[in-house]
């Protein structure tokens, strides 16, 4: 195995030859290339020729090395090398206990550890000895060796479970399998992150079997996790954990709704070392309220997924003040403190500017869940009606004492109010401002610690009844309710009885305010939660309700239904999943409670391996290669190449032109030869289809349309077309050839007059090159017909709907140079260019068909009954399907119906082709042709 | 060990000679009839020696010079006359021509496969050669191989000796006793030690004899084009020397080619021999017609030897 490549040898002792090879060199750079003999007659008289000084020929230096390197590779070849070679595991030949990590961080390449599994028990089958499999996640009571294909079957049985199991659960189960077969070794096929539990089994593991310990970590990508999804007033922020530097060092989180649908993707990238980066999705607070789970994109595993359920949901408050100076003293305001202790959990929309109602009104239609009134006293009538019925719906409604409430009378607060406020500790009083006193235990308070420090100066008092008790959530010292609420049928009215301003208490100062408040959102929108603050559940809530799973995660981070072993979780359940409980949504649909895998605060560390003190051998993905053959072809080139270079040498080029090497060259010409007439061939094959193309739309007139990939339509602009055809020849002298389909990014488009173009909402929009080639087409005269075909989807809507076909036409427009537009005019040649026509139906009457706008009409022109530009619009849009009017079977039967289907509508429609072809075809001069009987006249005939 | 080694060695030479006589005897045919061409191109051209001298056949009367002795006179015809003729006969001493062809392993170097070896046209020359002379009236022989005949098949006989000669046939001409009127043709590429060579001319010159020593030499063999790194051996002899570059020793080689052949010019032109150097990439005829020519002007002097016959020059065949 060489370090870091997945290279190895078979017999990797061959490759001390490798030594030899200076000996070699030596050898070659002795030994001269082998003369060339010539019997020479004269040869005597070369004897007595002084011998010449000539420097001793050796073999130039690069056919050495050439050779040396042929050498090299021989050597190579023959010691067996393989890529990706399988896991060497235990050299011994013994027995395998295999330890597989199958918790989630091993999912997202579970094939490769698979792979490796495969290996080791295929060694083991080769050896004819036993393997035990014992999985993180699952493990075993007792284990025992297996026979290979048992242990196949327990591999194929295998899954990365969702949540992180606990490694040294395996300890006892393989610690009483070394002791009963002391001469089994271990493979640890690892994930290589440590979530709290690594050193401890790699300790433990060395003092189980010392020595005999093999792990396979690394060489393919490490495990990434979410966790701590937090969705805060700038957005929905999640951390992105990775063990170590193999993991992705950047990504992208997709966001999904319940359904599974994406609602928006975040890039996350790692530093160099970094085993944590956030993720930051800027979407809008109603989008990110929808966002049901976070995934990493690409990273098949539980941990990959981060499920969010209503507690990350952010809500949008509105607030209404009652005051009007709130603006010049903003810290005076109850509205400043209501957004400041809003601000952590939810969006804070101000009514600003305008009355209390009209605010209320436009809360209300911005269905805001939740609506604060600080010191709003009388509602107008219709708006206190809509918030009644909003109320009922299921908004919650917050109201805050002042001077306003407690003047007023209205019938929108919990209790029944005294009139006037009540002043404790003043200058008129003889009572001390009053503490907090206790929060209700059935109230959403109930969790909350009572603060020492609030203390409140005013409050509104409330008629005591006997209902007043369950309804307060919050009360003073003295008993008096601070907090009330109730609920009206699915909604909830809570009043704070003091004002959101400083003014009556330091209440809204306080931590403890801003934990109310959270508290008081959350049960906005969520039936649970709500009812489990209101009375009417109280009796039911147990001492440990329990949510029965509804959709769980597998390892691999798919939804999945329960299965038998997943338990119900507590409803106040925290924390990380555990085998028990696995990742997913519990409870009913409308009050999903979210498990993840991480808890917020866990960490991927990489996995220690320094107790084991062993090798560590990466994973390899993909199948071992033997390269032997690769080498032996190299060496064989090499061969080749050097004799090559030896015949050159020795005066080859000489005998070049004998006839010893005629047949060389010969064959040598005939193979160049060969590859010549094939490249020639092929580009005498593509000319010759280009040269097809061209015969065939330019030895007759033909129509063309665009084709689209989509069967039905390029048959219907086929059919129309062949209609057109027909109809052309039957009224005017242009007969033309069966229309033909053109691959509008390949196919020559300068032969065709016009070209018919429907756009589909599936049409892909052109690359680049394509529109430019459009572009020159229309530059160069040609007209495109864009049909949309949809005038009767949009016709039904609003005016100005954009149809997608419609959008698609207009990023396939955006591409181009298109020049102004306009809906034909009255004069417009078009309209007289054969047929009189006054509209332009296809299969439908409604749309318009734009032509490029003609310059404007001059003094002169105004007189004339046809108006044309210089020469022809090069684009003609239309959403009337003109093809589908035109289309006729082979039967002459027109194919579709029309809409709305008047007697003469598919003749105008013909018409119309007729008209926009001689348009296109004659350009201007139809135009001119009006003057004809004024002409002749002033010839005098 | 070393026994079988050996014989492995000696059955490798075996072979080698089995096929280079082979390979001649495929050949010989081809060369035939190479030689008979080339030989009737030269023939047309040249006449034998119409001439007065001593032969059987009648001549010419000529008058009586004073001072001749007085045998000479024809008295028969003298005596229809008042003048004293004298009976001359046609010249036809028979002259015999020795041909060696140099036939040894060196002579299969070429350089080009375009161009026939070294022995063919050595051969080529030595039948056509053999041919004409013996048209011509003399006699032709090989050193050691075919007594001098004048035989009308003298190619096939020629050719006869040769395919049955040595199987390692030696470069030189063996050491022979030619008479001091004959004549000796060597046709070889003469790549033997510079010595070896001026010996076995001065040897053979000895008697009086005259010579004609054509160098048959590949383009190759002159121009040394070769470079890089090459091990040259001798097809005969077994000598091999390795040379680093060798187109560095180009130049060395030229002018040492220069230097042997010098001195082989020097030694011919001492003993009244001529000198030739032929190319194989030149036309075999050429050669022939000067050969034959001078081999006739050389005959025409044969009472009163000229010392010295005119070397030609180097470059010209």
């Amino acid at each position: 195995m060489i370090a870091g490549l997945p290279l190895a040898f078979t017999a990797p002792f061959i490759l001390l030859g490798l030594i030899a090879l200076p000996l070699l060199w030596w050898l070659l750079r002795l030994v001269p290339p082998r003369p060339r003999r010539v019997a020479f007659p004269p040869t005597r008289i070369l004897f007595e020729i002084e011998p010449k000084e000539e420097t001793p020929a050796r073999t130039p230096w690069w056919l050495t090395l050439l050779r040396l390197l042929l050498a090299a590779l021989i050597i190579i070849a023959a010691a067996g090398p393989l890529w990706n070679p399988p896991p060497a595991g235990s050299r011994a030949g013994g027995p395998v206990a295999l330890v597989i990590d199958s918790g989630w961080p091993a999912a997202a390449q579970w094939e490769s550890r698979m792979a490796a599994a495969e290996a080791i028990v295929a060694r083991a089958e080769a050896d004819g000895v036993g393997i035990a499999v014992l999985a993180s996640g699952a493990p075993p009571k007792e284990t025992s060796l297996l026979r290979p294909g048992e242990a196949r079957e327990a591999l194929r049985l295998l899954a990365p479970v969702p949540h992180t199991p606990d490694r040294n659960e395996l300890l006892l189960p393989l610690g009483r399998l070394l002791a009963a077969a002391p001469a089994v070794s271990v493979v640890w096929l690892s994930d290589g992150a440590d979530l709290g539990d690594g050193e401890k089994f790699a300790t433990a593991l060395n003092q189980l079997a010392p020595g005999r310990v093999s792990v396979v970590s690394g060489g393919i990508p490490g495990a990434v996790a979410l966790t701590a999804a937090d969705n805060a007033a700038a957005g929905l922020s999640v951390k992105v954990l990775r063990a170590e530097d193999s993991a992705p060092a950047q990504g992208v989180v997709r966001a999904r709704d319940l359904r599974g649908l994406p609602l928006g993707d975040a890039n996350f990238m790692f530093e160099a070392g970094a085993t944590e980066t956030d993720a930051r999705f800027d979407l809008p607070v109603e989008i990110r309220n929808d966002i049901a789970r976070l995934e990493i994109a690409g990273e098949r595993s539980a941990g990959a997924v981060t499920l969010l359920d209503k507690r990350w949901r952010r809500r949008t408050v509105g607030v209404v003040s009652g005051s009007t100076v709130d603006t010049a003293q903003p810290l005076l305001a109850g509205t400043f403190y209501l957004s400041r202790a809003l601000g952590p959990f939810a969006d804070v929309s101000l009514a600003e500017g305008t009355a209390p109602a009209g605010a209320v009104e436009r809360f209300i239609d911005q269905r805001l869940p939740v609506i604060v009134l600080s010191d709003v006293g009388n509602i107008a009538e219709t708006a206190r009606n809509r918030l009644v019925r909003w109320i009922e719906e299921g908004g919650v409604l917050v109201r805050f004492a002042g001077p306003r409430l407690a003047a007023a009378d209205d019938n929108l607060v919990p209790v029944r109010l005294r009139r006037g406020g009540r002043t404790l500790g003043g200058s008129l009083s003889w009572e001390q401002p009053q503490k907090l006193g206790s929060f209700s235990a059935d109230g959403p308070f109930s969790d909350l610690t009572v603060p020492g420090d609030v203390v409140v100066q005013r409050q509104v008092l409330a008629e005591p009844d006997g209902l007043l008790a369950e309804r307060t959530w919050a009360s003073l010292a003295d008993g008096t309710p601070l907090v009330t609420a109730t609920r009206r049928e699915r909604g909830m009215i809570v009043l704070f009885h003091v004002t959101a301003d400083t003014a009556w208490s330091n209440l809204p100062i306080s931590g403890s305010f801003v934990d109310m408040l959270r508290r008081i959102v959350a049960l906005a929108g969520s039936g649970t939660a709500a009812a489990s603050g209101t009375p009417s559940t109280q009796a039911e809530r147990g001492p440990a309700p329990t949510i029965a799973p509804s959709r769980l995660l597998d390892g691999f981070g798919a939804f999945t239904a329960p299965g038998p072993t997943a338990k119900p979780i507590p409803a106040d359940f925290t924390g990380r999943a555990v085998a028990d409980h696995p990742p997913g949504f519990y409870g009913p649909p409308e009050g999903l409670v979210a498990v993840n895998t991480l808890a917020p605060d866990d960490r991927m560390a990489p996995l220690a391996l320094g107790p084991l003190q062993t090798s560590v051998e990466p994973y390899h993905q993909g199948e071992a290669i033997d390269l032997r053959p690769g080498f032996l072809l190299g060496v064989f080139s090499l061969l080749a190449l050097d004799a090559i270079i030896v015949f050159l040498l020795a005066g080859g080029l000489s005998r070049l032109t004998r006839r010893r090497a005629t047949a060389a060259t010969l064959a040598l010409a005939v193979a160049l030869s060969a590859l010549a007439d094939h490249r020639v061939a092929r580009a005498q094959e593509l000319t010759q289809a280009q040269t097809d193309f061209a015969l065939q739309a330019t030895l007759q007139t033909r129509f063309a349309y665009v084709r689209t990939g989509n069967a039905e339509a390029d048959t219907l602009s086929q059919a129309g077309l062949e209609g057109l055809s027909i109809f052309m020849a039957q009224r005017t002298a242009l007969e033309t050839a069966e229309p033909m389909g053109v691959d509008i990014s390949r196919d020559e488009l300068s032969f065709f007059p016009i070209l018919y173009w429907p756009v589909l909402p599936s049409s892909p929009v052109p690359d680049a090159a394509t529109l430019a080639r459009v572009d020159t087409y229309m530059k160069q005269g040609g007209t495109i017909l864009f049909d949309t075909r949809d005038e009767f989807a949009s016709g039904t809507g609003r005016a100005n709907e954009v149809t997608p076909s419609l959008a698609r036409l207009r990023q396939i427009l955006s591409g181009l140079d298109i020049p102004e537009l306009e809906p034909v005019p009255r004069d417009h040649v078009l309209t007289k260019s054969f047929y009189l026509l006054r509209d332009f139906p296809g299969r439908f009457t409604g749309g318009t068909l734009w032509v490029e706008a003609l310059p404007a009409a001059t003094e002169e022109q105004e007189a004339r009954p046809a108006r044309a530009g210089d020469g022809v619009s090069q684009i003609l849009i239309t959403s009337n399907d003109f093809a589908g009017a035109w289309a006729v079977g082979r039967d002459g039967q027109p194919l579709l119906p029309l809409v709305p289907g008047e007697p003469r509508q598919r003749e105008f429609a013909f018409r119309v082709g007729v008209n926009i072809v001689m348009y296109v075809l004659t350009g201007n001069y139809k135009a001119d042709q009006v003057h004809v009987p004024a002409l002749l006249e002033r010839l005098g005939q | 060990m070393a026994d079988k080694a050996d014989m492995r060695e000696a059955g490798a030479e075996v072979q080698a000679s089995a096929y280079r006589a082979a390979h001649l005897v495929a050949a010989m045919p081809r060369l035939v009839l190479e030689a008979r061409r080339i030989a009737a191109s030269v023939y047309h051209g040249v006449h034998g020696r119409r001439r007065a001298g001593p032969g059987e056949n009648f001549w010419q009367y000529r008058r009586f010079l004073d001072g001749e002795p007085a045998n000479r006179v024809d008295w028969r015809r003298s005596a229809r006359d008042n003048v004293l003729f004298v009976r001359e006969r046609e010249w036809e001493a028979a002259h015999t021509i020795w041909i060696w062809p140099d036939c040894s392993p060196s002579m299969l170097f070429t350089s080009d496969p375009k161009i026939a070896p070294k022995r063919d046209r050595a051969l080529v020359l030595g039948f056509a050669l053999g041919e004409l002379l013996v048209r011509g009236g003399e006699r032709v022989g090989i050193p050691a191989l075919m007594r001098p005949t004048a035989s009308r098949n003298v190619i096939e006989r020629m050719a006869d000796m040769l395919i049955h000669f040595s199987s390692e046939p030696p470069s030189l001409p063996p050491l022979f006793h030619p008479g001091s009127r004959d004549e000796i043709v060597i046709l070889g590429d003469l790549w033997s030690p510079t010595s070896d060579v001026t010996a076995r001319i001065a040897t053979l010159a000895a008697n009086g004899a005259g010579g004609h020593v054509v160098q048959i030499v590949d383009s190759a063999e002159e121009t040394f084009p070769y470079n890089g790194r090459i091990e040259f051996e001798e097809p005969e002899g077994g000598g091999s020397i390795t040379i680093g570059r060798a187109e560095a020793w180009a130049a060395d080689f030229v002018a040492k080619v220069a230097q042997h052949r010098a001195a082989i010019r020097t030694e011919t032109a001492r003993r009244g021999w001529s000198f030739t150097i032929h190319r194989t990439d030149r036309p075999a005829s050429e050669l022939l017609l000067a050969l034959h020519a001078r081999i006739n002007s050389a005959s025409d002097m044969l009472p009163q030897r000229q010392p010295a016959t005119q070397p030609v020059e180097e470059a010209a065949l």
